[in-house]
């Protein structure tokens, strides 16, 4: 669950990226954030991972209070997240299960449980054949995939996906946000930020729409090609 | 840490050097000059001053006695002299024995020896060397206190001058050697700044999917350990091959030994070990701090 009452977010530099924003996305849900370039999707993103911290108002994320979460606490907050990104940010020494089981180690999950975890996940993902592969040797929707299978190992309560289709054909998007309803549907919530208003469009549900820091737009858009 | 976690980073840290392998060739490389660099200085200081002290040990101070000063005189003299502080040893001349191999060394010149006589004009002598020459005064002073002495020949200036040597030699060793530790500081400090920065995705990638810092730093902290523990094994094989090709070829130096002392010169086997612990655990330790230490710009995300 996210929630933010009266958050605003005002950096050194005297921008405010988030004015009077308040916002709850319960378990379960699927949302869309959607906003042009400097509208305060990547201050949103920043908040929920506890990157940056409010100027005002109050933040929680899966029952955690960020505003007063020490750091040391930080590491356990971001277990509960599983975090896509636009440029996939995987690590390029690593193999794809390497990519994926890494998140497990960090977490200090046994042995046994990852050589299990890990192909299911990547079974999920249909990235079975690839385990050996190194991210140079995979296509954009591949690595998007080991990206969102990153995410998913971990068995986290929500999923952010920083603009994850981004860097990928408009024909793979498709299969990237239909990856994310089918992981909502397993009761992940998902909050998917993006800036292309075609694929909102198209898949539809919960739309939050930010401009200039502030949220105006927040309901339910039927789909116009999306069968849940 | 569960056991079986810190072994997932220990391998990972010597997984690393092999995957960042230039990298870490070029942390091994800086680390080996580096350890070089204050190693060397500091043996090149304790030769230097290990010298000055075989040049010191040379030094001695000449006690002429008065000429009726009689044998037992002389032994209380003696055993008086031993209970002063700053003694390092003392030996008795005495003017028959000094007489007779001042005839021998003067063999040409007979003829004066032979308007002599059987007079002999030489005294009695202590001859003291003592175990601190910046204490000489003191000593001398504490000597002319003893009865039946004639005179104290003591070599004030030469020792003034070695002193000041020593003082001199002190201050630039110690800044030399602070320089190079600086020096190898920073150099180690923009290497591993540089093996992180290549790194500082994976950094944060661990930070987002939770890492804790500890988790992230261990794996570093192992591969500057072990890089840092190579350098100091390379530093050690090339310290010990050049040192002892010096000390040979100062061993075949008759004129700078007789000057210096014999044993002047620390033989390598005398220090490998400190040399060894010196370089292998200052290796490992800069290593695995520098290392660890260069993450804290990119964990704190």
């Amino acid at each position: 669950m996210v929630e933010l009452k009266d958050v605003s977010v005002t950096y050194s530099s005297g921008v405010d990226a988030l004015e009077h924003v308040s916002l709850k996305i319960n378990d379960g849900d699927f949302a869309f954030v959607v906003g042009a370039s400097g509208a305060g999707k990547s201050t949103l993103i920043k908040l929920l991972l506890k990157e940056i911290d409010a100027t005002s108002g109050t933040v929680t994320v899966n029952g955690y209070q960020l505003n007063t979460l020490k750091k040391k606490k930080i590491p356990e907050l971001r277990r509960t997240i599983g975090i896509v990104f636009q440029d996939f940010r995987l690590i390029s020494s690593m193999t794809v299960y390497d990519n994926i089981a890494f998140v497990l180690r960090v977490i200090n999950s046994p042995k046994a449980f990852i050589r299990k975890r890990v192909p299911y996940v990547m079974g999920l993902m249909g990235l079975k054949e690839k385990a050996h592969a190194y991210p140079t040797e995979l296509s954009g929707g591949e690595m998007q995939r080991v990206a969102i299978a990153r995410a998913l190992v971990n068995d986290p309560k929500l999923i952010i996906a920083d603009e994850p289709t981004g860097n990928i054909d408009p024909e793979l998007s498709y299969e990237i946000v239909g990856l994310l309803k089918t992981i909502n549907m397993q009761g992940t919530t998902v909050m998917m930020v993006t800036h292309e208003h075609e694929l909102v469009k198209r898949f539809g549900g919960r739309i939050i729409s930010i401009t200039d820091g502030q949220i105006v737009y927040d309901d339910i858009m039927e789909g116009t090609d999306y069968e849940t | 840490m569960k056991l079986n976690g810190i072994r997932y980073l220990i391998e990972q840290g010597v997984e690393n050097i092999w995957k960042n392998r230039m990298m870490a060739f070029a942390s091994f490389c800086v680390l080996l000059v580096s350890l070089l660099l204050v190693g060397t200085s500091v043996l090149a200081y304790q030769n230097i001053s290990s010298m000055i002290g075989g040049v010191e040990a040379q030094n001695e101070i000449i006690v002429y006695m008065n000429d009726d000063t009689d044998a037992d005189k002389l032994n209380e003299i003696g055993s008086q002299i031993l209970t002063l502080p700053n003694i390092a040893d003392v030996q008795f001349y005495s003017k028959e024995e000094e007489y007779l191999a001042l005839k021998e060394r003067m063999a040409d010149y007979d003829v004066l020896f032979d308007a002599l006589g059987d007079d002999n004009p030489l005294v009695d002598s202590f001859r003291i060397k003592v175990e601190d020459i910046t204490q000489m005064n003191k000593t001398v002073s504490q000597l002319q206190q003893l009865e039946h002495i004639m005179k104290i020949n003591a070599p004030y200036e030469f020792v003034s001058f070695l002193t000041q040597l020593r003082v001199i030699l002190s201050w630039v060793m110690g800044a030399l050697i602070a320089a190079m530790a600086i020096v190898a500081i920073v150099i180690i400090s923009n290497t591993t700044r540089t093996s992180v920065y290549a790194r500082r995705e994976e950094i944060q990638i661990m930070k987002y999917v939770g890492a804790t810092d500890a988790f992230i730093r261990f794996p570093f902290f192992i591969e500057g350990m072990i890089t840092g523990f190579f350098a100091g094994c390379g530093a050690l094989v090339i310290t010990w091959l050049v040192y002892d090709a010096i000390v040979k070829i100062i061993e075949n130096q008759v004129t700078l030994l007789s000057i210096i002392g014999i044993g002047s010169i620390i033989p390598f086997d005398a220090i490998y070990l400190y040399v060894a612990l010196a370089y292998l655990l200052g290796g490992a330790l800069i290593g695995a701090v520098g290392s660890a230490f260069s993450t804290r710009k990119y964990i704190n995300v």
